[in-house]
């Protein structure tokens, strides 16, 4: 890309998920933002540019889809990957909808998760 | 007169089930015994009146011809009238056109007999019930003398129903003896209606859906209808004389309820309970019963009425299943989510881990280099920090530690891949259907059934899997997986059977290959083998070997109606003593008619006949 370095912001309500995903992805190639209320995601997304975010789905305040498509509205270039332990919850016409192209499972594979974040980064 | 012609439907349930409308008209019985008791008092009235024949003048005579054409009406007329000759004494015949003439004429003027022609209609029961002239009796004369005319003719209040197209001799005497010789009249009467009445009577009965017993004050069966003998596979008349025991199942201690209907003379309406036909075979019945009198009021017996439950049970049973199974998976899918968000940040934590410890082990090579390079030196500081660090090393066993922490980072990483699996496997498991079928991969079907079936039979069972190369499969994967399940549980009591204790394990191979334009699964198992005499009743509702309370027998009956429903077959194999083998081909892509049930399968595979159930 241009010299700056994307950013990736993590979502879930949960700190040990974003601690552990935080030691997966810390030498990706990306700046590491986390936060663990819509709230937060929403504050940093109208703040700086995304070059991909990774959401939990099922969160108390607002589900992952509802947050991604929030996203998506001030970030149309952002890509989207959910990240839920319960990958069926969300029907495949809605994710289309709002242009997630990702779906990992929890628990998911490390190597698939950095691979995916590559191809980003390469995009 | 009672009004009758309207069957009355409020009467206790003398029938469960539909009522059978046989010809239009339902017959009430009690209308009609009621009818005949009026008549007989009615015409013994006539007899009573003096304008009643016999030396007190003229009889009179009333002949209504009705409704018929022209040269009809003119026959009826001329064999009327060749009846009525031959009367002792003088005969007044008074011929009229219609049935209101006839009505009003017998108002007007004391009537001996009313000969009507006439066909059995709502008018002509209207005619009846009005008792024209009194009480006066109406002969009908019918061309046709229907077994349904004639009863609904003697329910309106007809004296008598003679065939016109009898011999005329005959009609006169009958018609003549209503006016001399009343008491034989009626008993003639009785007797044309009593025929008809009884062919009626045998014709709903042996129609009827329902099945009717008869049992006498001992409880022996005196009469038992077609249903009856269906229900209780008896061969026609082979129940006759059989007592309650040989067809009633009865719980020790207690009175059944025919037994109690004959002790205590009351009626009891849709009991559930069990039957046993002439196999042994026990059948689930609903049965009312209610006590039989003579026309004295008597005790006379019971009468008996069934249905066969099996299919209404085999259905609720089916639906029980589908909601256990549907809260099974409800709680296995909650619990799988809990255990997911932590199986997360573990199994991240430990690939990192891994990572760090692959990173310090580096670190570790770099500062042996150094140890051993800072040995040679002088400085008494160095050589200082050198003997620290030697003494630390061999109090923790450096060297161990640094060789095992691999090992144990490894050990744990396959333990959370394990838990992932399980959970993997319960969640398919517990996946609900939906509203409509899905196209599955069979393999990961039953690959997930088997591993959570496998925690439970691990001890003593060898599962090996063949699993062939499938396309993705159009079904109800959820029902699928009942089906597998029993299978698989069924092969493992087999195996369970016939190894007990011993500590010997069985084998239960599962293999998956497509074939023709479907699937063929097969489940082999090493345990005690089926013997050949129940191999073709086990997909039977309610067979089982198993003793009461056991098992339902319901098993293999639910999951071969699941394959049917998909448009497969299954088939079994057994060798006592060997094993058996169950083996079911599901098509790719079954009809929608067939998966919704609307339509019964047709699919079946090469060379096996439709509905074959045994090897």
């Amino acid at each position: 890309m241009n010299g700056v370095t994307p950013t990736l912001l993590i979502v879930d309500d949960e700190d040990r998920i974003l601690n552990a995903l935080r030691r997966s992805l810390r030498r990706e190639g990306f700046e590491l933002v986390c936060a663990s209320t819509p709230d937060e995601a929403l504050r940093i997304a109208d703040d700086r540019p995304l070059a991909a975010v990774l959401c939990d789905h099922k969160m108390p305040a607002m589900s992952g889809d509802a947050l991604l498509a929030a996203i998506a509205d001030r970030q149309p270039s952002a890509e989207l990957i959910l990240l839920t332990g319960w990958p069926e919850a969300v029907p495949a016409e809605r994710l289309e909808s709002i242009g997630v192209r990702t779906v990992l499972p929890k628990p998911w594979d490390d190597g698939e998760l950095k691979q995916r974040l590559r191809e980003v980064l390469i995009a | 007169m009672r009004d009758g012609g309207r069957p009355d439907r409020e009467r206790g349930g003398r029938e469960l089930g539909e009522e059978r409308e046989l010809g239009g008209d339902c017959v009430d019985l009690d209308a009609v015994r009621e009818s005949r008791r009026l008549r007989r008092v009615q015409t013994e009235a006539v007899v009573e009146t003096p304008s009643a024949g016999r030396g007190a003048g003229p009889l009179t005579v009333l002949v209504a011809i009705r409704g018929q054409g022209e040269g009809e009406a003119r026959q009826a007329r001329e064999r009327a009238l060749r009846a009525l000759t031959g009367f002792g004494e003088g005969v007044e015949v008074v011929l009229l056109p219609d049935l209101r003439g006839c009505l009003a004429q017998a108002e007007l003027r004391p009537t001996d007999l009313i000969l009507v022609a006439s066909v059995v209609d709502e008018e002509c029961e209207a005619f009846l019930r009005s008792r024209p002239g009194n009480g006066t009796p109406v002969v009908l004369l019918l061309r046709d003398a229907s077994a349904q005319s004639i009863l609904r003719a003697f329910r309106a209040g007809a004296a008598d129903c003679i065939d016109a197209n009898g011999p005329p001799e005959e009609l006169g005497e009958r018609i003549r003896s209503w006016a001399t010789d009343p008491p034989r009249a009626i008993a003639r009467a009785q007797r044309s209606f009593d025929r008809p009445l009884r062919d009626h009577a045998e014709n709903i009965l042996a129609h009827m859906n329902s099945a009717l017993l008869v049992v006498d004050t001992e409880g022996r069966i005196t009469f038992a209808n077609p249903a009856a003998e269906s229900i209780l596979a008896a061969r026609p008349g082979a129940l006759r004389g059989r007592p309650l025991e040989s067809w009633l199942v009865t719980s020790s201690g207690r009175p059944n309820l025919v037994e109690r209907t004959l002790g205590e003379a009351k009626s009891f309406k849709g009991a559930e309970t069990l039957a046993r036909d002439a196999n042994g075979a026990t059948v689930p019945i609903g049965l009312s019963c209610s006590p039989l009198r003579d026309s004295e009021g008597r005790p006379k017996g019971a009468v008996a009425i069934f249905q066969d439950l099996s299919e209404i049970k085999h259905l609720q049973s089916q639906v029980v299943q589908s909601e256990k199974m549907a809260s099974i998976g409800q709680l296995a899918a909650g619990v799988a989510h809990e255990i997911n968000n932590p199986m997360g940040f573990i199994h991240a934590n430990l690939s990192q881990l891994s990572e760090y410890v692959s990173d310090l082990q580096r670190v570790f090579e770099k500062v042996d280099g150094l140890r051993k390079s800072s040995a040679a030196s002088s400085d008494e500081a160095v050589l200082a920090s050198l003997e620290e660090f030697d003494v630390l090393a061999r109090e923790i066993d450096l060297e161990f530690v640094l060789g095992d922490i691999g090992k144990a980072l490894l050990e744990s990483q396959e333990g959370s891949e394990r838990i992932r699996h399980i959970v993997q496997d319960l969640r398919d498991f517990a996946r609900t259907d939906g509203d409509g079928p899905s196209e599955a991969d069979i393999n990961q079907c039953i690959d997930s059934t088997a591993n959570i079936a496998w925690t439970m039979m691990k001890h003593c069972v060898e599962l090996e899997k063949d699993y062939g190369d499938l396309p993705p499969l159009r079904c109800f994967p959820m029902q699928l997986q009942q089906v597998f399940m029993n299978l698989l549980v069924n092969a493992y009591q087999a195996i369970q059977e016939r190894y007990g204790d011993s500590g010997e394990r069985g084998r239960i191979v599962v293999r998956t290959r497509p074939e023709g334009d479907g699937v063929c699964v097969q489940v082999r198992d090493t345990g005690a083998g089926i013997p050949k005499e129940n191999l073709g009743r086990i997909f039977e509702p309610f067979f089982t070997t198993k003793p009461v309370g056991a098992g339902t027998g319901l098993g293999l009956a639910n999951s071969y109606g699941i394959v049917r429903r998909h448009g497969g077959t299954m088939t079994a194999e057994s060798e006592e003593g060997e094993g058996s083998c169950f083996e079911l081909w599901l098509p790719l892509d079954p009809a929608d008619a067939i998966l919704e049930g609307s339509e019964p399968p047709v699919y079946g595979r090469a060379g096996l006949p439709e509905g074959s159930s045994e090897a």
